[in-house]
């Protein structure tokens, strides 16, 4: 009898336990959950990156042949005066002379007044010079409501100001080339070259070594001519030139702005973040690449470059072009800042890759509903053709407009579009299964699913919130990190 | 899990396995002291169905992790809600003769 008792005892002891346990490892489920939402190692780029476990996305699969950007006619290299930082950098010096010299032009006398290019290319696009003349009305408008703004987002000028140090001036890195790139590309170079392997070792090698420089990801891809910028060349000035012969091959890295001031956009992000990291990476690695034997040049935003960086990428496998115009990779999402080392080092490229961004991007748009200054695309394909390739074109102008708008101390820019990007997420597990699943999906129910979910579920203040007062209410779409908020840390 | 531990990130697991295992055999002996007759389609589905409400609490929780609270909350109320309807629909199924 007491046997029985016993065993029935241990038989409802464990069935008892067995429905608490059931309890607790819901509960344990949903410790396991916050943990990984809150955990910043799932902020990609910022952990594992010195041996390359931040470029984790299997891109097997996805590799194709052709690159996925669209070819529809005659191509052509860019322009300089065709990027906006040159062509208003151009415009600026007419406008706003250095010391107490009269401006050279003015709004008031006309396109025609102009100097070229700067006269074709505003011949072509009358709308670009009134949207400049906006920003400049604009940034005006911003300095004079700065003082309202200034306490509250000290410490995120701060932080942008610091980082933003070693980009310009005579301590800049790295050092702008001086010279043709026959002479600067090859300065320092090492005299002796050991016989390399192979190019894969040459390609694993580097890559490699660009890791542990700290770049998130790394591709490799050819040095096409229809990328390389034409009319002005670093070291040279403003010049028509050949695509220099030993720009054999680019080393393209990247890495992601740090995550959570990137979501606090626009007012408590900062491109500079994601500048200077590139900006030390591609020094160095042109460093280390004329050490061991090879000519090299690095090529790092904001505006040294001479190739343009995403078709750069696309065609070194690293990801495909978005709506916004932005690099979309699997790993970092629109949170992709570009650079580039040319070499004549021989390398093996990778291949580009199809994770199917066109079909995503042509149904998500979040980034043209939440954009500031209207000046994404909304059209379902891409319906622009720019220089023989159709793609969409965000309108740079209105862009820039709204960078002298928003509440910082200059024109800080603006990356909305960055943060809004679903694809722009943490490398968690529950991202992580969207970013595996929806390339796979040939039918897309998957990613219209996600979809809907992503804009049912997340909370969007819309464009104009964005915007100081009296046009919005300087809203951030993600919460800004409390190491940026002045308010806690000094008494304002 | 633990960001400063390398040890308490897998014994957290060891536990939940624990958890886990404890929890099928209490339901394995309530199932078998029950009227309920089982077979193996029905465990399946009795197991998808935990397996199921575990990630969904788990997916709510780590978008609140994440500060998208507005998120977690839709997250658990919409799949919270299939779950809790497909429990219901679970358990008529192992009720019905």
């Amino acid at each position: 009898m007491d046997e029985d008792n016993n065993k029935f005892n241990r038989r409802n002891f464990i069935k008892t336990a067995g429905l608490a346990s059931g309890v607790i490892a819901l509960a344990g489920a949903a410790g396991a959950g916050l943990a990984a939402g809150s955990n910043k190692d799932s902020y990609t780029g910022w952990g594992r990156t010195a041996y390359g476990e931040d470029q984790f996305f299997n891109r097997k699969p996805f590799l194709v042949d052709t690159p996925t950007y669209d070819k529809v006619g005659e191509t052509r290299r860019i322009a300089f005066i065709e990027d906006l930082f040159k062509r208003n950098g151009e415009l600026s010096r007419l406008l706003f002379p250095r010391g107490d010299e009269t401006p050279l032009w003015s709004f008031d006398e006309g396109v025609e007044k102009l100097p070229e290019p700067l006269k074709t290319y505003y011949l072509e696009h009358p709308d670009a010079l009134g949207e400049f003349r906006k920003a400049i009305e604009k940034s005006q408008e911003q300095a004079g409501t700065w003082d309202k703004y200034k306490h509250k987002y000290l410490l995120a000028d701060a932080w942008s100001t610091a980082h933003a140090s070693p980009i310009g001036g005579q301590g800049a890195f790295p050092p702008q080339p001086h010279g043709n790139p026959e002479e600067s590309d090859f300065r320092g170079v090492n005299e002796e070259t050991l016989p390399l392997k192979s190019p894969a070792h040459g390609s694993s090698l580097i890559k490699q070594i660009a890791y542990s420089f700290g770049a998130s990801l790394v591709g490799i891809a050819k040095v096409k001519e229809d990328w390389v910028y034409q009319g002005y060349m670093r070291g040279v000035g403003k010049i028509d030139f050949e695509v220099p012969e030993h720009w054999k091959y680019a080393v393209v890295i990247a890495v992601p702005h740090e995550w959570d001031s990137m979501y606090a956009n626009p007012t408590y992000g900062t491109s500079y973040d994601a500048y200077s990291k590139l900006r030390f990476i591609a020094g160095k690695l042109e460093v280390f690449l004329k050490e061991i034997g090879y000519a090299a040049r690095s090529h790092v935003p904001p505006t040294s470059y001479e190739i343009a960086m995403p078709p750069l990428a696309i065609d070194a496998g690293l990801g495909e072009q978005g709506r916004h115009g932005v690099l979309v990779t699997p790993e970092l999402g629109a949170n992709t800042r570009l650079a580039a080392v040319t070499t004549n080092m021989l390398l093996e490229p990778d291949k580009p890759i199809d994770i199917g961004i066109k079909e995503f991007c042509s149904k998500c748009k979040i980034c043209a509903e939440e954009c500031p200054s209207g000046a994404i695309s909304f059209t379902d394909k891409p319906e622009n053709v720019i220089r023989g390739y159709q793609r969409w074109n965000i309108n740079q102008d209105k862009c820039f407009t709204i960078w002298n708008s928003v509440a910082t101390s200059h024109a800080r820019g603006c990356r909305v579009c960055l943060a809004v990007c679903p694809y722009s997420r943490k490398n968690n597990w529950i991202h992580k299964i969207v970013r595996e699943v929806d390339p796979r999906d040939p039918t897309g129910l998957f990613s219209s699913a996600m979809l809907a979910m992503q804009k049912k579920f997340f909370t969007y203040p819309g464009g104009q919130e964005y915007l100081p007062a009296p046009d919005g209410n300087n809203k951030t779409f993600g919460e800004a990190p409390d190491w940026l908020m002045t308010e806690e840390w000094f008494n304002i | 899990m633990f960001p400063n531990s390398t040890i308490l990130g897998p014994l957290f697991w060891i536990v939940m396995g624990g958890l886990y295992t404890i929890s099928f055999t209490g339901f394995y002996y309530w199932i078998t002291d029950s009227i309920i007759k089982m077979n193996w389609w029905k465990w399946l589905l009795s197991i998808l169905w935990f397996l199921g409400l575990n990630i969904t609490i788990a997916g709510g929780f780590t978008l609140f992790g994440e500060k998208e609270i507005r998120a977690g909350f839709w997250f658990l109320s919409v799949f919270g809600g299939v779950f809790i309807v497909l429990g219901v629909g679970l358990w008529r199924l192992l009720t019905s003769r």
